[in-house]
């Protein structure tokens, strides 16, 4: 049913964030949940999603992302023209009778479908590959038999297979087409804050320069933005085998991990980005591989952590407890584990965080570790 | 970290019946049953096609897989925690910059673009935070016993409801022996360490003790499957497929349940030891 192996990489991480409003509710203020009966930060998933996959496909090459265009004929005549030789209005022939059997309706220009198709640009040069050779061929039947024809090829295949790696990590709707239905590999919890957390309101106001050349007095305007700041926990998971089905290419799925994680732990919502320059990076990343089952360790954080320590620091000992809690209870040894931190190499935490989770190393050797073994857990799956 | 699930004993190959327990816990979870377009609400408690759905997540189902197998479960849900009301505030745009359709449609059937142009949707989603239930699922042990290895090894990611929320663990807590409602009232109250402190605080304040009292019992509200209930929820799921997604209705019954708290137990963690030692006034005289 599922392409084998089954691997779930959690991504855990900690992130301190200042004063900041990154994700609003409909009254302007920070969003934010109860969770141990006290009051937390909150960024949605759908919020740090996005930014994950604004990061993501900034740094991917445009071949593996998906395109949305209303002009997929005449992209897909313009590839089987470049194969052949035939005139350009074969080309467009084929290339409408290659897409008919996904049943887009035509727009009202001649090479346009009615709505916006999303899809890959490899899935589309596979496409073309079908009639590759043959398209003189196929070129000279009449309608009824180049129908025939097309109807014995996988065009519905190519475009269920071989998903850029952006729909094959977040998933697609289409909602005429539910076959060309993608369910996203990855999951992603609401950030949440590890220690209570309340509102406040920054007052301001703003000086208008034109009165005060005139010696005028006062505000030229008063408002208030809330916000808060928080060490927040941070939890994606991302199933290997469903990437695997998703793109149908091994290589393709290590890379697609290995860049959601670089973008998951990177990026940042950037809600009142300019008047509170909140950009940060993680203080930890745990990368966890499991053949089991995804574990989430938020409940390492329902009792909150308090004021009187370091924050981020006991929020990483919590972590570290609730992961070996986590691993001794169940006995379930997880695959891989690596980690990367920003807390003195030297200290208590980093003794206890290398005993439970692995030596510490820079992200990116953390990645090339990852990779490393994801490329041997497909290999000998596909032995 | 709750106390760990027994090892669920191997198959015996035999249909008697079972109860596999699910401890459904984690800062948000969403359990809708009559949700329209921009409107996301839940249930106070997990649904049945919930319930059902992340059992048929877990063991690799398809959308369109037919249910036949796991309908016939009956399904009763103790309340260990109930949480509060969580009303999300979450936009939706077009990604093509595009003005969002009218709600109604003209003659044609057709949707007009707003006018003037409204760009983004609001939509209202709902959560429950902080809340803990018990989902007791009766049937064919085999069946039981099948489903409670895929919760532990799933195929497909679990969520409570949506997929922005993963459960904490333990979810699987094991196969039990008995009738549904004898074995929601035999396990251990699931919910936090720091909900059970403050509610034993709250014990000892309501006798005017000034010291937490730890009852054995607590009064916890449950929802079981009878086709003799008196109350009907329309959560039943006839198929996921999202060509001929359908529900029906089920017939249940409310009630309370007596169960043990699981006071006093067994303190785990390093902290803990030093509360459960107390406070020794002959150890500062030395004696």
């Amino acid at each position: 049913m599922l392409t084998e192996p089954r691997a779930y990489i959690d991504v855990h991480i900690l992130q301190t964030v200042p004063p900041a409003n990154l994700n609003r509710d409909d009254q302007g203020n920070p969003k934010e949940a109860y969770y141990g009966g006290v009051r937390r930060s909150r960024v949605s998933s759908q919020a740090w999603k996005r930014a994950t996959r604004l990061h993501f496909t900034e740094r991917m090459p445009e071949q593996d992302l998906a395109t949305r265009t209303r002009r997929i004929s005449s992209a897909l005549a313009g590839l089987i023209g470049a194969d052949s030789d035939l005139p350009a209005e074969s080309s467009s022939r084929l290339a409408s009778a290659l897409l008919a059997p996904l049943k887009i309706s035509a727009g009202k220009k001649e090479g346009d479908t009615a709505y916006l198709f999303f899809y890959g640009r490899r899935q589309l040069s596979a496409v073309a590959d079908l009639v590759r050779g043959r398209a003189a061929e196929l070129a000279a039947l009449d309608d009824a038999e180049l129908a025939a024809e097309i109807d014995q090829l996988p065009v519905q295949e190519k475009f269920s297979t071989g998903h850029p790696m952006d729909v094959a990590l977040f998933g697609r709707m289409v909602a005429d087409v539910p076959a060309l239905k993608v369910d996203a590999a990855t999951q992603v919890a609401h950030a949440l804050s590890t220690h209570a957390v309340e509102l406040e309101f920054d007052y301001f106001t703003a000086v208008d320069d034109e009165t005060m050349k005139e010696q005028e007095t006062g505000a030229g305007m008063i408002g208030t933005i809330g916000f808060n700041s928080a060490t927040l926990y941070r939890y994606a998971s991302v199933s290997l085998h469903k990437l695997l089905h998703n793109l149908t290419d091994e290589e393709a799925a290590v890379t697609a991990v290995e860049e959601f994680v670089t973008s998951f732990a990177r990026s940042m919502p950037t809600g009142y980005g300019n008047s509170f320059g909140h950009r940060t990076l993680p203080s930890l990343v745990a990368v966890v591989v499991r053949t089991d089952q995804p574990v989430n360790l938020v409940s390492a954080f329902e009792e909150p952590v308090g004021a009187h320590s370091g924050i981020a620091a006991e929020s990483a000992r919590r972590l570290a407890r609730e992961y070996a809690t986590a691993t001794s209870v169940w006995g379930d040894t997880p695959a891989f584990t690596a980690l990367c931190h920003t807390f003195e190499s030297s200290g208590k935490i980093a003794e206890q965080l290398k005993d439970t989770f692995a030596e510490p190393v820079a992200f990116p050797k953390l990645l090339a570790g990852l990779r490393a073994h994801l490329t041997d857990t497909v290999k000998r799956a596909t032995r | 970290m709750t106390t760990p699930p027994p090892a669920t004993p191997a198959p015996q190959g035999t249909t008697t019946e079972a109860v596999l327990l699910l401890r459904l816990a984690g800062p948000l979870q969403s359990w809708g049953s009559r949700s329209a377009f921009n409107r996301r609400e839940t249930n106070p408690e997990p649904t049945k096609s919930g319930v059902i759905g992340l059992l048929a997540a877990a063991a690799g189902m398809a959308r369109e897989d037919p249910l036949d197998e796991l309908t016939p479960l009956s399904l009763g849900v103790r309340v260990d925690q109930p949480g509060t009301l969580l009303r999300d505030y979450h936009t939706v745009s077009d990604f093509r910059d595009r003005p969002l359709l009218q709600a109604g449609v003209s003659a044609k059937g057709l949707q007009k673009p707003t006018s003037p142009a409204k760009y983004t949707h609001v939509t209202t989603r709902y959560y429950l935070q902080d809340a803990v239930f018990v989902a007791a699922v009766a049937g064919p042990r085999d069946l039981l016993c099948t489903l409670d290895q895929a919760v532990r090894a799933p195929s497909f990611p679990l969520a409570l409801g949506r997929r922005s929320c993963p459960p904490t663990q333990p979810l699987a807590l094991g196969l039990r022996e008995g009738r549904l409602e004898h074995v929601l009232r035999k396990e251990p109250w699931q919910a936090s360490r720091r909900a059970r402190e403050q509610y034993a605080a709250q014990c000892g304040r309501e006798q005017e003790l000034d010291r937490p009292l730890y009852p054995a019992c607590i009064d916890r509200s449950v929802t079981i499957e009878d086709p003799e209930g008196d109350d009907v929820l329309h959560d039943a799921p006839v198929s996921f497929d999202p060509y001929a997604r359908s529900f029906t209705s089920r017939r249940v019954r409310h009630g309370w349940l007596s169960i043990p708290t699981g006071f006093p137990r067994p303190d785990t963690t390093d902290d803990g030891a030093d509360e459960a030692a107390g406070h020794d006034p002959f150890a500062l005289l030395g004696w």
